[in-house]
Formats: C-alpha cells, sequence, structure tokens
C-alpha cells in the first residue's frame, strides 16, 4: 500500500524547492537503515508495524545477514508538510508537498567510498549519533565528507531507548550526555566550517537535531513539544523552543520562567527540557515496564494517544513500541526536519555549483548547476554504478544538475579523463529509460529535470565507475570524487578451472563497475589482483565475484598489502641516462616531497588541472616551493594526478618542449611500478637538470626518449636512499574496562601504537585508539575476540603512509626482504636492479 | 675487421662489389632494418649473398653493440646498412665503440637517398640541411623542423624531408613499462607528410609552406628502377589532393623546392608534374624564374 503514485513524483520533480535530496549517514550499527525504515514506512512503503525490523534498505542478502549495509541505497518519498508549519522554512518553497530523495548509505568505513557517492547527489544530510557510544571515529569521517561536499547536516541522537532501559540513566543524566553528544559534533562541524555553507552547527533549540529509536520507530524534536506546549503557555513555538533547551527552569508554584537552578528558597527547579521532554517519555517507559496498567490508560488520554482495541491487549515492550510510535512517530518528526532545515537543490546548488564544477563559473552549464534550471544544458554527474537484475547490466546512478535528462536524444558522456576540446573518454550516445530508484525496486519515468536524483539506463558500457552527461559541447567535468579510503588490501584470484577464465575477466569488469574504490589488474606475472579498502570490503568483493559477478570457482591467495616507494633524500649525485642511439642525454635528480605536499595532491588540494600560476602561488606559500620551478611542474604521476611531480628546471635547452610529452608518458609509467619493487611510487620530485638532444625529431622520438626518461628516474630514485611507505589503520576500539589488557597485548604484537585511551563519560566503555600498521591487520579482530571474549569491537579505518625503517639496498636487511618477497610474488626477479642497470656513465 | 657496407637503394644486387667481397668473407653478417627498409625481402640477400644474415633491429644496434661486435678483432664481421653507412641514419655510435675496443672498421658506401635525391631534377649542391618529418600524435607535435625548412628557404635552398618509418616500434605504455612488444610496421605517407607541414604551417604563419605557393617533388622507391620508382611534383595542395596510389609503396621522400630555382630544374621536374601547366605557372610567378 504505497500512498503516493508515481505520477505525483514525477509532479513534484518539476518543482525544484519542494525537493530535499539527503544521504543518512553514521558511524557502523548507530542505526541508520533500521531508522530508514521509519522514514519509509511513513512514506507508506512498507507495513509501519514492521518497520524498525525489515531495514528495507538492505537489498542484498548478505546484507541481511550481516546485519550491516554494504550498498548505498536510494529510495524517492512523498511527505506533506502541515501547512501551519510552511512558514517555517527558511527558503523558497511551493506549497506544502515534497518529494525526498532518501540515500542510506553504509557506515562501515570499509565502504566509504559508497558514502563519498552517496554525498556527491545529495545536498543534506542526517547523521544518525548513538546516544549511548556518542560520536565515534566513522561519525567523525562521513561528517567532515559530508562537509567538504558542502552538505548541511542535520542530527539524529539513535537509540535512547537503550539508554532508558538498559542504562536506566536520570533525565538530567541524560540531558548532560545529550549536550556532550551534541558538542562533539559541533566541534566537528566548526572545524570544518566554509564560508559559502555558513553555520551549519547544529542546537536541538532550532529543531536541527532530533532524539530517538529507530528500532521503536519514535523520535521527536524540540518543534513537536513545543507545538504541544505554545498553546497552553500561550508563547509562539519558536520561543517556546527556546525555553526547552538549556539553562530554562520553569517554576511550578509561581508559574515563572527564569533562567536559575534553584528558586527563591534555594530549592532546585526541574530543568524545562526534563520536566516538559522527558518527563512524559519516562512516565510512559515507567508505566510500561513496570506494568502499571492503571496508569497507563489515562496517561494516553492526555497525550491524545488512542490505541487500537487488539494493541491494548499487548504488554511490555510491544505495548510501549505502539504507544511511543504514536506519540512521536519518527517518520512524521524527522521528515518535518529534514523538509525544514535541509536544502533544497535550488538553494544548495546555488553555493555548491563551484566546488561541483571544474570548468569557468561563468559558462552556459555552470550558470544551469547554478541556477538548477531545468531548461539549461543537460549536466547529470553519474555518482556509481547499480547492477540490474539482468546480470552484467548496471544503471548509471546520479543527479541531474542542470537541463532536464530524457531518453532519446543524443548526449555526450564524458569519463574522468576527458578535457574539453578533446576527444579522449568521449562517447556520444543516447539513454535508453529513466527510472526511479526505490529501494528494491524502480519505477520507469519519462523524463527528470534538474535537482533530482535517478537512475539510467544503456549507458553502463561507456562509462568505468563514474563520469558526466551532458549536452553542451563546450561543458567540463563535474569534479571528480576523492574518496577516503584508498584500496591497500589486495588478493591475487585464480579460477579453478582453466576454461573459466573468460568469466573471470568479465566478471572482474563487473566488479569494479559495481564498486566505486574497488580495483582490479593484471599484473606481470598474469595474476589477477583485486585491492579494496580492508579484510571486510574484499571479502565482499571476492564473494561477489564468485557467487555473481563471474560466477566460478575462484582461489584466493593471502591478502597482501600495496606498499609506497618513495625517497628520503636528494640524490647523492646527478643521474644521468642516454638513449639507445645515444644521441640524447637526460640529467636528473629525485628529492622527497613535503609530507603535507603528497597529502594536499592526494587530496585533491594542489591539483594537477589547477591553473599553473594559482598553483605555483600555493606551492610557494604553503610549501616552501620556489615559484619558477613551481610553475614548470611538467606532470603529476601516476595516473596524471599522484603525487609525484616531474619538474623542469633546465636553463635554456633547445627543442625541450618536444620531449616533454615523452617525459611526461614516461613518468607516469615510472612511478607507477617503482624502481625497487614495482609498486606505486609516492612522495617523489624529480628534477630535470639538464638535456641534451639530437637536431632531428627523428632521433629524439618517444622510442628514444621515454626508455631514457624512466631510466633517469629509477637511476635518480636509487641515489636518494630509497625506501618504502606502509599504509596504516587508525583503529578505534570500543571496550569494557576488564578487556583493555587484551587489547594492549594483540597491538604491542602487532606493531601496534596506542595513541589514546579514554572513558566515556557516563558509561562503563572504554575507547582506545591506535595506529597498526595493515600487514598486521589480517585476522587483527578475530584474534581480539578471542583476547578479550569478544568484548571489544574494533573499527579500522587507513589513516596514513608510514616510512618504514632501514634501507631495502642494504643486503640482509629486513626491509630487503620485504622488497625480494613482493618481487618474487610479482615474478620478478628477486633482486633490486643495481644503479648501472639505469644509470650511465659519461 | 668491423665492415660496415651500404646496401644501396633498391635489391640486393645494388650492394658494391667490395661490400660483396667484405660480406663474404665475414664470419657473422648482421642486417641493420629500422632506419630504412630495403625493396626486397632478407631471402634475397641471403640466396645472392651466400650468407645467412641476422636481422639486427634497434634494440640490438642501440643495445647489443657488444654482441654485434664480438670477436671482430679476430675474424671479420659486418653489419649491412640500407643505402649509405653514413647517409641519413646514424651509425657513428656503433663505429666509436668498435674504435674503443681496438676493431679495425672498414666502411664500405653506396648510394643513398642523399645522393639518389638528385634524381627529381633538383641539384645536389642546392639542397640545405634534411630534416626528418616524424609521425604526429594527438599531443606531440615536434616543429622544430620547420626553422630548419625556413633557414634552408631563407638562403633559396630545396630541403629534402624524409618521412617517418615505425618498423618495430613499442607503444607509448610499453616503452614507459620497457617490455618488448611491438607495434605493426607504419610508414608514412605523402599525404599525412603535406597536411602535417600544412598543419605546422597554419600554426608557425610564417608563410613559409603556404601550400599553393610551395612546389615540392615527393618521391618514392628511389632507384628501383621504372617498375618501382615514382616521382611526382606539384605544389603542395596539389599533393595534398592526389590519390595516395599515384605516389607508389612506401618509402617516401618530400623534397620542398626552394627559391633559388634554375629554369633546367623547372624543366626536368615539371616532367614529373601532376599539372605541368600550374608548375611552370608557380615557378614563374612565385618563385621568380625567368621561363621562356
Amino acid at each position: 500500500m504505497v500512498n503516493f503514485t508515481v505520477d505525483q513524483i514525477r509532479g513534484l520533480m518539476d518543482v525544484p524547492t519542494n525537493i530535499r535530496n539527503m544521504s543518512v549517514i553514521a558511524h557502523v550499527d548507530h542505526g541508520k537503515s533500521t531508522l530508514t525504515d521509519s522514514l519509509v514506512s511513513k512514506a507508506g512503503i512498507i507495513a509501519s508495524a514492521k518497520a524498525g525490523d525489515m531495514r528495507f534498505t538492505d537489498t542484498r542478502d548478505d546484507e541481511k545477514e550481516r546485519g550491516i549495509t554494504i550498498k548505498s541505497t536510494a529510495i524517492s518519498m512523498y511527505f506533506e508538510l502541515l501547512k501551519e508549519d510552511v512558514e517555517g522554512i527558511k527558503q523558497e518553497t511551493n506549497g506544502n508537498e515534497f518529494l525526498i530523495n532518501l540515500i542510506d548509505s553504509p557506515g562501515h568505513v570499509d565502504f566509504s567510498s559508497e558514502v563519498t557517492a552517496a554525498l556527491r547527489v545529495t545536498d543534506g544530510a542526517l547523521v544518525v549519533v548513538d546516544c549511548v557510544e556518542g560520536v565515534c571515529v566513522q561519525t567523525e569521517t562521513v561528517l567532515r565528507q559530508a562537509l567538504t561536499e558542502r552538505i548541511k547536516p542535520v542530527v539524529i541522537i539513535n537509540k535512547v531507548d537503550r539508554a532508558l532501559l538498559e542504562l536506566q540513566v536520570s533525565k538530567e543524566d541524560l540531558y548532560q550526555s545529550f549536550c556532550r553528544t551534541i558538542e562533539s559534533v559541533n566541534v566537528i562541524i566548526s572545524t570544518y566550517h566554509d564560508e559559502a555553507l555558513g553555520d551549519v552547527q547544529v542546537y536541538p533549540e532550532k529543531g536541527t537535531i532530533a532524539f530517538g529509536s529507530g528500532l521503536h520507530g519514535w523520535a521527536f524534536t524540540l518543534l513537536n513539544f513545543a507545538a504541544r506546549y505554545a498553546k497552553k503557555f500561550g508563547v509562539q513555538k519558536d520561543k517556546m523552543m527556546l525555553k526547552l533547551w538549556g539553562d530554562n527552569y520553569f517554576n511550578p508554584t509561581t508559574r515563572k520562567w527564569t533562567t536559575k537552578g534553584n528558586d527563591t528558597d534555594g530549592k532546585p527547579l526541574e530543568r524545562a527540557f526534563n520536566m516538559f521532554v522527558l518527563d512524559p517519555i519516562f512516565k510512559i517507559f515507567d508505566a510500561v515496564m513496570n506494568y502499571k496498567k492503571d496508569a497507563i490508560a489515562p496517561m494516553l488520554e492526555k497525550l491524545d494517544v488512542k490505541l487500537a482495541q487488539d494493541e491494548r491487549d499487548l504488554e511490555g515492550k510491544a505495548l510501549l513500541k505502539v504507544i511511543m510510535r504514536k506519540f512521536l512517530p519518527a517518520g512524521d518528526s524527522l521528515l518535518e526536519m529534514i523538509v525544514l532545515h535541509l536544502p533544497s537543490p535550488r538553494t544548495a546548488q546555488r553555493y555548491r555549483a563551484e566546488t561541483l564544477y571544474e570548468g569557468p563559473q561563468d559558462d552556459e552549464s555552470a550558470i544551469g548547476i547554478r541556477d538548477c534550471d531545468p531548461k539549461g544544458p543537460l549536466v547529470f554527474y553519474v555518482s556509481k554504478m547499480v547492477p540490474t537484475s539482468d546480470k552484467g547490466r548496471f544503471y548509471a546512478f546520479g543527479r541531474v544538475f542542470s537541463g532536464t535528462i530524457r531518453a532519446g536524444p543524443k548526449i555526450r558522456i564524458q569519463g574522468p579523463n576527458y578535457l574539453p576540446g578533446k576527444k579522449e573518454d568521449l562517447f556520444v550516445k543516447s539513454v535508453q529509460r529513466t527510472v526511479l530508484m526505490m529501494g528494491r525496486y524502480v519505477e520507469p519515468i519519462e523524463d527528470c529535470p534538474a535537482g533530482n536524483i535517478v537512475g539510467l539506463v544503456g549507458i553502463d558500457q561507456f562509462l568505468l565507475k563514474s563520469g558526466t552527461l551532458t549536452t553542451s559541447e563546450t561543458a567540463h567535468n563535474m569534479k571528480v570524487m576523492k574518496f577516503s579510503v584508498s584500496p591497500v588490501v589486495q588478493v591475487a584470484v585464480e579460477v579453478k578451472n582453466a576454461a573459466d577464465l573468460p568469466k573471470l575477466v568479465e566478471g572482474l569488469k563487473r566488479l569494479s563497475k559495481s564498486d566505486p574504490c574497488v580495483q582490479a589488474w593484471i599484473n606481470e606475472s598474469g595474476e589477477h589482483i583485486i585491492a579494496g579498502a580492508g579484510e571486510l570490503h574484499l571479502e565482499i568483493c571476492l564473494k561477489d565475484l564468485e557467487e555473481d559477478h563471474a560466477g566460478v570457482p575462484l582461489k584466493k591467495s593471502d591478502p597482501v598489502v600495496g606498499y609506497r616507494e618513495t625517497v628520503k633524500a636528494e640524490s647523492s649525485i646527478v643521474a644521468l641516462s642516454k638513449s639507445q642511439n645515444k644521441h640524447n642525454r637526460l640529467y636528473a635528480k629525485a628529492q622527497p616531497l613535503d609530507e603535507e605536499l603528497s597529502l594536499a595532491i592526494e587530496n585533491g588540494k594542489v591539483n594537477p588541472r589547477d591553473d599553473f600560476k594559482l598553483r605555483a602561488r600555493v606551492l610557494a606559500d604553503e610549501y616552501g616551493w620556489d615559484v619558477t620551478d613551481a610553475r614548470k611542474i611538467w606532470c603529476f604521476g601516476p595516473d596524471t594526478t599522484g603525487p609525484n611531480l616531474l619538474v623542469d628546471v633546465t636553463k635554456g635547452v633547445q627543442y625541450l618542449n618536444e620531449i616533454k610529452d615523452s617525459c611526461v608518458a614516461a613518468f607516469q609509467w615510472a612511478t607507477k611500478e617503482g624502481p625497487m619493487a614495482d609498486e606505486i611510487m609516492r612522495g617523489l620530485r624529480i628534477n630535470i637538470l639538464d638535456v641534451t638532444l639530437h637536431t632531428d625529431a627523428i632521433h629524439r622520438g618517444g622510442g628514444q626518449i621515454i626508455p631514457t626518461c624512466r631510466r633517469v628516474t629509477y637511476a635518480a630514485c636509487l641515489l636518494a636512499e630509497p625506501t618504502l611507505q606502509e599504509p596504516v589503520y587508525l583503529v578505534e576500539i570500543q571496550c569494557p574496562e576488564n578487556a583493555i589488557g587484551g587489547i594492549y597485548s594483540v597491538l604491542n604484537k602487532r606493531r601496534g601504537q596506542v595513541i589514546s585511551e579514554e572513558q566515556r563519560v557516563g558509561t562503563p566503555m572504554f575507547t582506545v585508539k591506535a595506529y597498526l600498521p595493515v600487514m598486521e591487520s589480517f585476522g587483527f579482530n578475530s584474534e581480539l575476540r578471542a583476547a578479550t571474549s569478544g568484548q571489544a569491537f574494533p573499527q579500522a579505518v587507513f589513516d596514513h603512509w608510514e616510512q618504514m625503517n632501514g634501507s631495502p639496498l642494504e643486503k640482509g636487511s629486513k626491509l630487503e626482504e620485504v622488497v625480494r618477497g613482493i618481487r618474487v610474488r610479482k615474478g620478478l626477479k628477486p633482486e633490486i636492479p643495481a644503479l648501472d642497470s639505469f644509470y650511465d656513465k659519461l | 675487421m668491423f665492415y660496415i657496407v651500404g646496401l644501396g637503394l633498391c635489391d640486393e644486387k645494388d650492394i658494391t662489389v667490395r661490400g660483396l667481397e667484405a660480406v663474404k668473407g665475414c664470419s657473422r653478417v648482421y642486417l641493420e632494418a629500422y632506419t630504412s627498409i630495403l625493396m626486397v625481402q632478407k631471402e634475397r640477400l641471403e640466396a645472392f649473398y651466400g650468407k645467412e644474415l641476422i636481422l639486427a633491429d634497434r634494440d640490438m644496434v642501440e643495445t647489443e653493440s657488444d654482441e654485434i661486435l664480438r670477436d671482430a678483432d679476430k675474424e671479420d664481421v659486418a653489419l649491412l646498412v640500407v643505402g649509405d653507412p653514413f647517409g641519413a641514419t646514424t651509425h657513428t655510435d656503433i663505429i666509436l665503440r668498435a674504435r674503443s675496443l681496438k676493431i679495425p672498421v672498414r666502411v664500405v658506401h653506396n648510394a643513398s637517398i642523399m645522393n639518389a635525391v638528385g634524381a627529381c631534377g633538383l641539384q645536389l649542391y642546392n639542397f640545405g640541411q634534411t630534416v626528418s618529418l616524424v609521425f604526429f600524435t594527438e599531443t606531440w607535435k615536434p616543429d622544430s623542423f620547420y626553422d630548419r625548412i625556413k633557414e634552408n628557404v631563407d638562403l633559396g635552398m630545396h630541403t629534402l624531408v624524409l618521412l617517418d618509418i615505425k618498423v618495430k616500434e613499442q607503444s607509448e605504455e610499453n616503452l614507459a613499462r620497457g617490455r618488448k612488444i611491438y607495434e605493426p610496421p607504419r610508414y608514412m605517407s605523402i599525404t599525412q607528410a603535406v597536411s602535417q607541414l600544412a598543419e605546422i604551417e597554419e600554426l608557425r604563419g610564417e608563410g613559409i609552406l603556404t601550400p599553393e605557393k610551395t612546389l615540392a617533388v615527393a618521391m618514392s622507391r628511389v632507384g628501383g628502377g621504372d617498375e618501382r620508382e615514382r616521382i611526382v611534383s606539384g605544389t603542395l595542395a596539389e599533393l595534398l589532393e592526389q590519390p595516395s596510389d599515384i605516389f607508389g609503396e612506401p618509402l617516401h621522400s618530400l623534397v620542398i623546392v626552394g627559391k633559388r630555382l634554375h629554369h633546367l630544374e623547372v624543366e626536368y621536374a615539371q616532367t614529373f608534374a601532376v599539372n605541368p601547366e600550374a608548375w611552370r605557372n608557380v615557378a614563374k610567378n612565385v618563385y621568380g624564374c625567368s621561363l621562356d
């Protein structure tokens, strides 16, 4: 019984002021999917009795089994706001009907690339925080991601029922715990403050924070209570809301408001929040859970809650659920909060345009995006690929930022490597169908105007993972998404029966399409390698591959870690390589990049597509570069975006620009496959000091220069104290005090480094934070479980690259052993190539 | 003794008597096959010389010279080079290496495109610097040859333009990763060469190579005799319009005619002209050649 029709939704799509695109984000297990159920039930897609148990947005079997979300899922809903509340909206609105496009995203860090993809197409986020566990590592990560994308947050403090039932806290303790949680959320928000977005800190008295229980299906904002009491006290609703939070007290004897905690006689007063908001809830809980049947009926009458005949016979938690759900229905409160406080696409695209679009801010596409104009040129961003029931095909899922998308007309499909005016990574094709994504169902619609989220059929074969669709020939790309996780853990797979190989190859293609973060490639020795963010992510990927994408039995290697090659010092002497025909010589030196600069490049703060003059300024001002050098950066690498730089510091060399291309090509591969172990390079700067070239172009073509430039890069690295960096996780472990000993011993065994240990105020739980090399993390979870009898819950998220001690060039050292191991695994000669295989004498 | 023997331009029979004698006495004979190619297959050469030839590609000549020069101080080894050893190709490096190994070197000369270009009727005395034209890619368009041509043009000299051949080249990716996987051979056609010239002219706009006002001679398989050799002359614009089969099989070369044009040259090359009338007119009006 869906209580709206597709036509109604399609109608609302034309009113961009009444659309809310939002994602639900949180730490794992803080109750996103369960809470989403409450919203979905309000929209009438699932029976409200089942809300809380069903996890509508968990569409996969393994998601249900494990009870975690793996893929983000979108759903469109229709919501009618009470007419009297419409004036509370502080932005342009038409009428009281709203379309809400909601995306439920996974909370486990290994899948946070899904969150990134979800955030890109939404303007607001509902941040779910567990009221007992508080703000956790992943809460911070997703919130940071949201803010950098200029996504406005609202918060729900979830699982309040646990605090009441399990922890039995007092009203004031609960208020204090709320305050602490809100404070830590606001600390994060203010850290990533962005002028364009304005102040987006959350306040209960402004109605941007809700409290509730997804499991029981109830939630409220202060607005709900303010509405109840406003009439009684004869004040405006917004004034009432202010009174219901903070140091506001009501003296029942004098019937006066005060800001002091004591009355004139020094007797303590009860906080208004406790008295007017928490008290009724506590009373209901008390009456129901302690079977005070007689007390229930009058209370219900007072609260204007009517129970059906069969519901009156319920007892205990079941009854509690029914009452609370009728008293404070979660769907209404949350949807109301979302509609009131999250921006519409029309509002949001105005300030998001500049962070979304790569091109100039005054071309037709940028203006179309800024105005969210359904009549502008089409600009559509595909943020991810969603598998269809038709095996091997995908819906291209994304958002219309400008114009209107429909089946039929030819559109330009621009992949991430597309450059305006060029033909690479560009297809001109038409969309076959547009569909509305409704959790596990889809509904075909005819077209879709700007500001909406939609799925497209028929363009999946032209895009790998994401891309820009447009009708404007001059349109640049939308900015590529930056993922907060990197695929640092790898496994090699092979088929059990050789005849299945083609299926594996096809399956890998599908796998890499269906997941924003996973990478798959074939290495030198012909093995198929899959890289993911962590053990769990890989496990899911491999399962998908084996059971779905490839559908053939596979042999999997043990997981291994991807390292990075880097240098520690400047090359001790100038490296020289001659071209094969000996007519060209390249002279170069290597030196390390600052870690801050490497990070800035990885985060996209310093970008190969920036204007080179502006970039040079930033490099000079913030990273201490020489401006002249900074202007002569030839390229980033690998993949033209990585954290390695090739810099031309030559003086007055003829024909230099004619070999630039060859050098750039060589640098891409040299940094992708470093000199020591064929691992990706990181934090390397190569300075081309001088070159001598043959006068005739034919004798200094790519065939001569590319190998030479690659060799001079390698030679320069080997002369610059080369070393490896290994990936390190930040692990956050929640546990009771008695488990801490076990945690420490497991961490010590695995080169873990504890950085903090804190008790969560008001709970017996401790939070331990530590750095743990990814290398040592395999099997960490199970060992931890064994050592703490299952009381510790770790969350590991990739944190940084750590330089390893020692030198791989030293015979017999531990690092040399590591390098040998990698080389053998890759089917290379075990020894690191000697310097003279790259370095030529004069 | 290490011999570098020029093979001439056409087939197995172009070798000089001295060259043939040297080959017959060698214990190992290498055939260099990347800077240019002959018009016949290696088997024909082997049959004629009565020797087995070892094919030496770019990689071998440039990186495995030690292997080529092995024992050359005790026995005779020859490297066969299409054209002349010191012609358009650069084999000085291997001679230097041989010298440093104290191996005596003997060079046997032969005809090269550098002199055979005279077949088009332009006098060799009036040629300036020779330039090569490489295959352009999307991003790599070296245009320094334009400056060389300009220098020639300023002095009124003809320019021999050698067109790129890629016999055994690696793709950029394979080059960068050091993998020895080769692309199929490619030879630049006259049409492509002329359009690349026009492209750079448009870019630089110095009026050196204006298609309608520049005379040029396209040559293919020079020295191959009447059944193979093709010489076509005309303005660049005219050459661009011709169907590609008129220029014959690769290899191709192109001569840009300089301003110091003798009337005999005009007359001789006119026999190859696409449009003899137009050829004369341009020579007269643009080049200022006094024709009666």
